[in-house]
């Protein structure tokens, strides 16, 4: 399990790294980029259950905060949340056809939109046509790119999952 | 213990949703902020060192294609020496070439102000917030609510403000942001307004306060008032591309494209210019109500 720690760990890391590079805003599509750390994170809480994805969720979230403009706690808190119920909708609930990966990750991040919308709104700063500008653009945007992301992570956590018989 | 072992899941979930919701509600005091410093400071040389070895990467990727461009040129070269044809127009072409490398190399000159110039190492990993983070801080002589400017081609422009200033690394406002309010005026009829980010037109930028007597043609230039302290007078912004008329306002609105783009812009300069008095001192107020 070792194992797991370190290379999530390093994917996390990497996933930050990357969609805060500047690089990254090349690869905006209608006016957002998708969120990597969320996607890895939603793959944890999927393959691993609520408590190891809900605690990558808390860590990579901090990070994220500290490095944004964001108060702190902001991007932590949805990602915490949907990480805890994502590991409930598991492999053992649900098999990982490309249909559910795709319909678990938009619906996962339509709620983190949401949950960050409202908390935006009672701490902080927020419009409600987010919902059209940043949320839904989002929520495609990661389902479309989670199918690959899943496929090299299921390649990555082979020798892990397969200790589960998944 | 054992119940908190047993229900680690739940536990753990409660005590993050708390720790979060506290966070948030005490996002102004220094515990919030010291934490920030810490995870920030982490993430920095991560950060930087992804950007140095990337940007090395491209200067050895440069270097290759330049090769391949040199022995291109070096082939042209033999056949016009065979030739000996267009010796003049070829001459006259690097010397435009030359002039233009030194254009752009004295860009810092341009900027008209005493200026830091600097590179965007980071900007916010997520969609909702839209903040620049460069690697030039205190230690460079920035301080917060310093303007910060960029050029698009040969048009130096606005790009934000600073808010935050570290050892090494600064974080930039962009006028993208809707927290960022700019006093500006229409080159043209010198009107003036307020200008802010548009929360629903993300990307670009809004300017209230318009008086509606005022014709506002298309493309028409926006720059910098000089109200508020922070930016000094006649500094490009954007362009207007859009109008808004509302029969229950005494205003109208203009949509501005800002000249620099925020997914574009790498290098930009630090113009070390001092805010008003006032604004300082209602800073340290601010600061010191922390």
């Amino acid at each position: 399990m070792i194992l797991v720690y370190i290379l999530s760990a390093v994917i996390l890391a990497v996933s930050l790294i990357l969609q805060s590079h500047p690089s990254f805003d090349a690869i905006r599509f209608a006016g957002v980029k998708p969120d990597l750390s969320f996607i890895a994170i939603i793959y944890f809480s999927y393959s691993f259950g609520s408590f190891y994805g809900q605690t990558c969720a808390f860590i990579t979230g901090i990070f994220q905060d500290a490095n944004s403009n964001s108060p702190l706690g902001l991007m932590t808190l949805p990602k915490v949340l949907i990480a805890f119920f994502a590991g409930f909708v598991g492999r053992s609930v649900f098999q990982g056809s490309s249909f559910t990966i795709i319909l678990i990750i938009f619906v996962a991040s339509l709620l983190k939109g949401g949950l960050t919308l409202i908390f935006a709104l009672i701490f902080n700063d927020a419009s409600v046509a987010s919902l059209l500008h940043i949320v839904l653009p989002e929520s495609v945007y990661n389902a479309v790119i989670a199918m690959p992301l899943f496929f090299i992570y299921d390649k990555i956590f082979e020798f892990e999952l397969s200790k589960e018989r998944y | 213990m054992d119940f908190f072992i047993r229900n680690k899941t739940g536990a753990s979930l409660v005590f993050y949703i708390l720790f979060c919701i506290i966070s948030m509600s005490l996002q102004s005091t220094s515990f919030t902020l010291s934490i920030e410093g810490v995870a920030s400071a982490f993430m920095t040389p991560f950060q930087k060192l992804y950007w140095y070895s990337q940007n090395n990467v491209r200067k050895i990727w440069a270097g290759f294609t330049d090769l391949n461009s040199l022995n291109e040129e070096l082939r042209l070269t033999r056949e016009k020496l065979q030739n000996y044809e267009r010796t003049a127009e070829d001459l006259t072409e690097i010397k435009s070439e030359n002039e233009k490398l030194r254009r752009l190399l004295n860009f810092g000159d341009k900027v008209g102000y005493d200026n830091v110039p600097a590179m965007v190492i980071s900007k916010d990993p997520d969609n909702w917030f839209r903040t620049i983070i460069i690697n030039r801080g205190s230690n460079d002589g920035i301080k917060i609510n310093m303007p910060v400017v960029a050029f698009n081609a040969d048009e130096k422009a606005v790009v934000g403000k600073v808010i935050e200033v570290r050892g090494s690394v600064s974080r930039i406002l962009p006028v993208i942001s809707s927290d960022l309010k700019i006093g500006v005026m229409l080159q043209d009829s010198r009107s003036p307004g307020l200008m802010q980010g548009s929360a629903s037109r993300p990307g670009l930028a809004q300017i209230d306060y318009l008086s509606k007597s005022v014709q506002i043609p298309s493309n028409v230039y926006v720059v910098t008032s000089g109200q508020g302290g922070v930016f000094p007078q006649g500094l490009l912004v954007g362009r207007v591309s859009q109008t808004v008329v509302t029969k229950s306002s005494a205003f109208q609105r203009a949509i501005v494209t800002p000249i620099i783009d925020y997914n574009k812009v790498e290098e930009v300069y630090v113009i070390k210019y001092v805010p008003g008095q006032e604004l300082v001192e209602l800073t340290q107020k601010e600061e010191q109500k922390k």
